[in-house]
């Protein structure tokens, strides 16, 4: 029993700092793209379908020329033809607003890879592809102060950067779930895609967190991660659970009855969160620390249709 | 059957084993001393417990399965301490009776290849049964060899049994069973009481008995005796292959021409199934003399024959080196003590015939006699002589004291003046012999056929006397013994008759070669001469008796084993030592002076016959019963197989605490 505490405890000191992105791995994502389901209005023209009309080179449409048009959108060959003005309508090209939230509270801090760790790994790899497709990347926590919002980052030279910021995202943020998603969407009102990534291993549950998320009308994706050690729990004995966020005790005596309970119990969890996402338009998708991030992208996220 | 326990420990071992499950319970709370270990988040932990709550009894005894498991190895523990046992034969018994035989052949050390005597055999397994005793059981032991002896009475008391039969010493005597026989069928056969008044009852309830005999079965068969209520149960002890070879007996004699000659002889019994070869050592105080060495057929015997010339006083032993499970008959002891002349008072008023018997040589060797005529009888020195026991015979010839002296009398031709002894009938028409009871040492060597005898009268003895000569008419030689000492009476004369003025002779048995022989006879019986080499040889717990005027009252007895015990001259005259347990030589002092010593010997064919035959059928009564092994198999003990499943409880707990297979 203590030996699996005390294994629990050196692996998460042991463990090694590996960096957030690797070259290998940035060269499988250099072909991706973020693939949002809904189609939202930028701000700044990118390489997105937008519902506006626009300058792109892809045809929409045509329409009938009324005094005041762009003379210079006129179909002269049509023109030509059929002695009518029409106005040649193209498909404006927008960027794309992608959101990574991570929860980066104190239970994030466990497993090897911390789950927190695993986290910013995703982040950063999808943020990655967000920047190379120009799109409008922006990464927060769940504890983000309203006054020093996450940056926005756009374009490839903005990978450095997102790295640094990432790099500095620390555990030990004390907000409840339902609180950090809600400043997020007060302080992001635009559509987009959200990426939340947590182990919705809140007290007072996930759900009105998810609400929040639903009510922004974003594309919203959740990542639920969670460490080997929460999903096949290797203790013994008569232990003292102690709450690492708010020091709750719950005192067990672990027997395969109470362990077959909690795999019962978590199965629940999970099932539920997944049921409440979907039936919300939400994609969920569990996610274990000792995935490779790659092939989580690769395989997972790929057949949820968040990148292409 | 019920099982039955008995328990390896004593009340306060119990006391202290008896708070081990309470202190095991109490450590288990104690314990929990939960180890603290940090997790994500309790969430998920707290809803599984909520939910097993909610049978929390059943959820309890499953995670007190560890406790529940170290009470169970406990109790195992404790069920194998108090040793549980089922008892395989119907050996339903409420009361036993034990009779242990500890005769000398059951010193023979033949069980568990020579590590056990037969004895300590037979205690180890009554030890045993008392183990396995019930509350409610009782039992008795009864010692027996030769005479029996109740070792502890009805009891329930198992460590008082256990002690007494501890207390059971082996001793170097023979077997009889008939006295603890009858102790044990007294006790279980009560007798009936002639009470007139209320008729013909039984005294008390018949009590039936286990009767346990754990023996070698050395002894004659029991007749004339009734089991009654008693179930006997007979062990056998001893290995059928037992080989023995034994002195059988070692005795001297002085040659008859050549006094200072002494033969020495002895007897070597061989006890076996072949043939022995061994050498006999002969050695006079501690010295060795002689030795011979002899080869003896199977179950046959052989003479030794050793005769010295410079043999005059000591002791003499024989040893044979023979290595057989029973040693006490392989030494032998003879004593030759110097000869003690005896004192005799011959009063007669002129018999010539007998005085002359009386002044022979041979007479004069073995005894001091002095002379006087009828009126001394009457004399103040007389009668102080007489009342201090200094004569060892007084001869009365015609004539009759006034009161009987402390001594052995022979009186002729007269009564003894204590009334017991009468004149039947005078006989004056001559006495015709018609037999002699020559069982009796004054009459062994006599053929009397030659001896006519004239008058007389029938003597009519008293009670516990045996009549030595009878006449056509009735007998005229008795003896009658009376407070130790022995009176005889011969109701003839020896001395001529007067009859019309004229002498005859009133029997020719004065010139008859039988008279010398019984003048001799008479001295070495009734004035107690032991002839000097066959002085004593005293059987183990027999009694060896001395008389010695001139000692002081009293005398020390120094036993092989040089212990002294002091000896009182008691109101015959005499000193008697019944102490003589163990085989050896004993001493008797007066002080610093050494009166005799005497020799006690095995001498019994029958215990050094150790070989048992547990094919025969041994006879109590009128039962013919096997010998067999009555209390071997009883019992069936579980308690290794407790300690099994102890071990095996031990290895399921530290699986499951290991391997989380909690039910």
């Amino acid at each position: 029993m203590s030996s699996a505490s005390s294994s629990t405890a050196a692996s998460t000191k042991s463990r090694v700092e590996t960096p957030l992105l690797n070259p290998a791995l940035l060269a499988r994502l250099e072909r991706m793209e973020l693939v949002s389901r809904k189609i939202y209005r930028g701000q700044m023209k990118g390489e997105r379908r937008s519902p506006r009309k626009g300058q792109s080179v892809e045809f929409a449409d045509f329409r009938s020329y009324v005094p005041g048009d762009d003379i210079r959108f006129i179909d002269w060959n049509t023109y030509a033809r059929l002695d009518k003005l029409f106005i040649k309508l193209f498909l404006e090209e927008e960027d794309l607003h992608f959101y990574a939230l991570i929860d980066a509270s104190l239970s994030m801090d466990f497993g090897d890879p911390s789950k927190l760790t695993y986290a910013k790994q995703l982040a950063a790899a999808l943020g990655f592809i967000g920047l190379i497709r120009s799109d409008r990347v922006r990464i927060e926590t769940l504890g983000q102060a309203p006054q020093a919002p996450g940056p926005v980052l756009r374009g490839r030279s903005s990978v450095w950067r997102m790295q640094q910021y990432l790099e500095g995202i620390e555990p030990g943020e004390n907000v409840s779930l339902h609180e950090g998603v809600r400043n997020f969407c007060l302080r992001n009102s635009g559509k987009g895609i959200v990426v939340l990534i947590s182990d919705l291993m809140d007290k007072e549950g996930y759900e009105a967190a998810l609400r929040y998320l639903v009510a922004q009308q974003m594309d919203a994706y959740v990542l639920h991660v969670l460490s080997e050690e929460e999903l096949n729990p290797e203790i013994t004995g008569d232990l003292r659970l102690v709450d690492c966020e708010d020091d709750d005790v719950a005192e067990v005596t672990v027997s395969a009855p109470l362990l077959k309970r909690y795999q019962q119990t978590l199965a629940a969890f999970i099932g539920g969160a997944k049921d409440f996402c979907s039936r919300r338009g939400m994609s969920y998708a569990l996610v274990r620390n000792q995935m490779p991030v790659d092939e989580l992208i690769l395989s997972l996220l790929r057949r949820q249709g968040l990148v292409r | 059957m019920w099982p039955q326990m008995t328990s390896l420990l004593s009340p306060w071992q119990w006391v202290i084993l008896a708070l081990v499950p309470p202190a095991v319970v109490a450590l288990y709370f104690l314990k929990l001393k939960r180890t603290p270990l940090e997790v994500p988040s309790t969430y998920l932990w707290k809803k599984s417990i909520e939910d097993l709550h909610v049978n929390s009894l059943w959820q309890r005894l499953r995670r007190s399965i560890l406790l529940l498991l170290q009470l169970l190895l406990l109790l195992l523990l404790l069920l194998a301490l108090l040793n549980f046992s089922w008892q395989s034969s119907a050996f339903a018994e409420r009361r036993v009776i034990y009779l242990i035989d500890n005769s000398a052949s059951m010193q023979t050390k033949d069980i568990a290849e020579g590590a056990r005597s037969r004895l300590d055999e037979a205690k180890r397994l009554v030890a045993a049964r008392i183990d396995e005793m019930r509350s409610g059981d009782v039992a008795m032991i009864i010692s027996f060899n030769e005479r029996a002896q109740v070792v502890q009475q009805y009891t329930g008391n198992r460590p008082e049994l256990r002690r007494q039969l501890a207390n059971i010493r082996p001793t170097n005597r023979p077997t009889s069973i008939d006295d603890a026989l009858r102790l044990a069928s007294a006790l279980a056969n009560p007798g009936r009481t002639s009470n007139t008044d209320e008729g013909d009852v039984v005294a008390a309830d018949a009590v039936p008995a286990d009767l346990v005999v754990l023996s070698d079965f050395r002894f004659p068969p029991v007749a004339d005796f009734a089991l009654g209520n008693l179930e006997p149960k007979l062990e056998m002890l001893g290995a059928a292959d037992t080989s023995n070879l034994a002195i059988v007996n070692f005795s001297t004699a002085r040659h008859e021409s050549r006094p200072d000659l002494v033969h020495i002889f002895a007897r070597l019994q061989n006890y076996a199934e072949e043939e022995q070869s061994v050498r006999a050592e002969l050695l006079l105080d501690d010295f060795l003399i002689d030795a011979k060495e002899v080869a003896i057929g199977a179950g046959g015997f052989v003479t030794l024959d050793f005769t010295r010339e410079d043999v005059e006083t000591g002791v003499l032993e024989l040893r044979v080196a023979a290595a057989d499970a029973l040693t006490v008959d392989n030494r032998a002891w003879t004593v030759i003590n110097r000869p003690q002349r005896r004192r005799i008072l011959f009063v007669s008023p002129g018999n010539t015939g007998l005085r002359r018997a009386l002044e022979s040589d041979a007479a004069r060797e073995l005894a001091q006699v002095e002379q006087a005529e009828p009126p001394y009888l009457n004399s103040p020195e007389y009668k102080a002589e007489a009342a201090s026991g200094r004569y060892d015979l007084i001869i009365y010839d015609e004539c009759a004291p006034e009161k009987l002296p402390f001594a052995n009398t022979l009186f002729i031709n007269a009564l003894p003046p204590d009334g017991r002894w009468t004149k039947q009938e005078e006989l004056d028409t001559g006495i015709q012999i018609i037999d002699t009871e020559r069982t009796h040492p004054l009459m062994k060597l006599l053929d009397l056929g030659d001896v006519m005898i004239y008058q007389g009268f029938v003597v009519k003895r008293p009670s516990g006397g045996v009549n030595l000569i009878d006449s056509s008419r009735g007998p005229i030689f008795a003896v009658a013994p009376r407070d130790g000492y022995e009176d005889a009476v011969i109701g003839f004369s020896l001395m001529p008759v007067e009859e019309n003025g004229e002498l005859y002779p009133n029997t020719n048995w004065p010139r008859t070669r039988s008279f010398p022989v019984f003048i001799r006879e008479v001295l070495t019986y009734l004035a107690g001469v032991e002839t000097d080499t066959n002085f004593a040889n005293v059987r183990p717990g027999g009694t060896f008796a001395l008389r010695n005027e001139a000692a002081g009252d009293e005398l020390t007895v120094v036993d092989p084993a040089k212990k002294k015990q002091r000896v009182r001259r008691n109101r015959q005259n005499t000193y008697e030592f019944a102490d003589t347990q163990q085989v050896g030589v004993y001493e008797v002092w007066d002080d610093d002076r050494l009166l005799a010593r005497f020799a006690v010997n095995l001498f019994s064919q029958p215990e050094s016959d150790n070989r048992t035959r547990p094919e025969e059928s041994v006879r109590l009564g009128h039962e013919e019963l096997a010998a067999q092994s009555a209390l071997q198999p009883s019992r069936r003990e579980i308690w290794k197989w407790l300690v099994v499943l102890g071990l095996v409880v031990l290895l399921a707990e530290w699986y499951i605490y290991n391997r989380r297979v909690y039910l």
